[in-house]
């Protein structure tokens, strides 16, 4: 990866997995600026933090709140989303600014790949390659990054 | 939470006498159908979200044993074990996608579990061959039936091909007089013909073979070696 790591913060309520997700974005060569559970925590960690990726799950500790924490993150705190869902049908179709999904239950590998891919994208500006597979990137985004228009899939 | 299914009688009858309260019954009575089959479908899409985000949570917990075991034998199994539930979470991923709850797209699942196996393994010598023909099978079915492609691909990789020995593996499914024919080939170095007892991989092939009743084959490829699964269209054999 060239450039300066990525700060990633990671917006999930279950403990388990936001520590395996801080593993893999070591892995990868970005950085982990840590964990948010609730939307409140989330919007306060990315407006002090900056982080240049957020992971945001759907359902946080208060409810269904991360279609606004990823629309406040991209809108507010310059920092792109990704939504970690397993409710990928229920996204709005502007994925609430965020760049795309990962669906719930992925594997250790697709995130690793889709990690490194959003790096390149986000520090090179276009898209190093076709999307790997167990991440689907929003329209706009996939627009941004040299993609053309992408059917959206599930 | 009310069971709406059971008839409303003694209201129903005794108003039904004059024909402008028998709309609003009616009327009445689809409103509570209606909400009552809403709620029973949001309960469905949160069941369905608990399942996947449960298997995510068995996931992690492999994942962050594995990284604190140090002995390799011991991480293989962990590994092993990693690769099987995500089989499942593959299937789940999938599993009601499409509009049909009953059924499940074989080929794509199979092209989801080949890019994650073949992309973990990272072994740039392994080509992967694909012949999908459009099959669906029963949703009850596809668990066992993913944790079979599992194995047998698992195996190839591993046994066929070790390190510096590079080839080809095949997948091929089809349908074939009544049956889905699930074909994967190899050809790297082959089976022991001596044979040793099944590993564990093995053994769990043949117990879910036997539960979807289908019948396995194994064969020399010369090289290599070539696994049929014939899965019965209709259950039945």
């Amino acid at each position: 990866m060239t450039g300066r790591a990525l700060d990633v913060l990671i917006v999930e309520d279950e403990m388990l997995l936001a520590i395996e997700l801080e593993h893999l974005i070591e892995e990868v060569g970005c950085h982990s600026l840590g964990c948010a559970m609730s939307s409140d925590e989330a919007v306060d960690l990315a407006e002090k933090l900056h982080p240049d990726l957020a992971l945001v799950d759907v359902h946080l500790s208060d409810g269904p709140t991360g279609v606004e924490v990823a629309r406040k993150i991209s809108s507010d705190c310059g920092g792109v989303a990704l939504f970690m869902t397993a409710n990928v049908k229920r996204l709005p179709d502007d994925y609430a600014g965020a760049c795309g999904v990962i669906g719930k239950p992925y594997s250790e590998h697709g995130v690793r790949t889709a990690l490194s891919y959003l790096a390149y994208c986000l520090q090179e500006g276009h898209a190093p390659g076709p999307v790997p597979v167990g991440l689907t990137l929003a329209p706009a985004y996939a627009q941004l990054w040299g993609l053309g228009n992408l059917p959206r899939i599930a | 939470m009310n069971d709406i299914s059971e008839p409303a009688r003694d209201t129903d009858q005794a108003a039904a006498r004059r024909p402008e309260d028998f709309e609003a019954i009616i009327e009445a009575r689809t409103r509570e159908l209606t909400e009552a089959l809403e709620q029973k479908t949001a309960l469905l899409h949160e069941v369905d979200h608990r399942v996947k985000n449960n298997l995510q949570l068995i996931s992690s917990l492999l994942l962050l044993q594995n990284r604190r075991v140090t002995d390799p034998a011991l991480k293989a199994s962990l590994r092993g074990m990693l690769g099987r539930v995500n089989a499942i979470a593959t299937v789940h991923r999938r599993l009601f996608q499409s509009e049909d709850v009953e059924r499940f797209d074989v080929s794509a699942f199979i092209r989801d579990m080949v890019a994650d196996l073949m992309g973990s393994a990272s072994r740039d010598d392994i080509r992967i061959e694909l012949d999908l023909e459009r099959v669906e099978i029963p949703a009850a079915k596809a668990a066992p039936f993913a944790l079979v492609v599992n194995e047998l691909l698992t195996n190839a990789l591993r046994h066929g091909f070790p390190e510096g020995r590079g080839g080809r593996i095949f997948v091929g499914v089809r349908r074939e007089n009544g049956d889905f024919r699930i074909e994967i080939a190899d050809d790297g170095v082959g089976f022991d013909k001596d044979t040793t007892p099944p590993g564990f991989g093995l053994t769990i092939v043949q117990l879910l073979c036997q539960q979807l009743k289908a019948k396995s084959e194994t064969t020399d490829a010369e090289p290599g070696a070539r696994v049929v699964v014939l899965l019965p269209v209709n259950g039945a054999r």
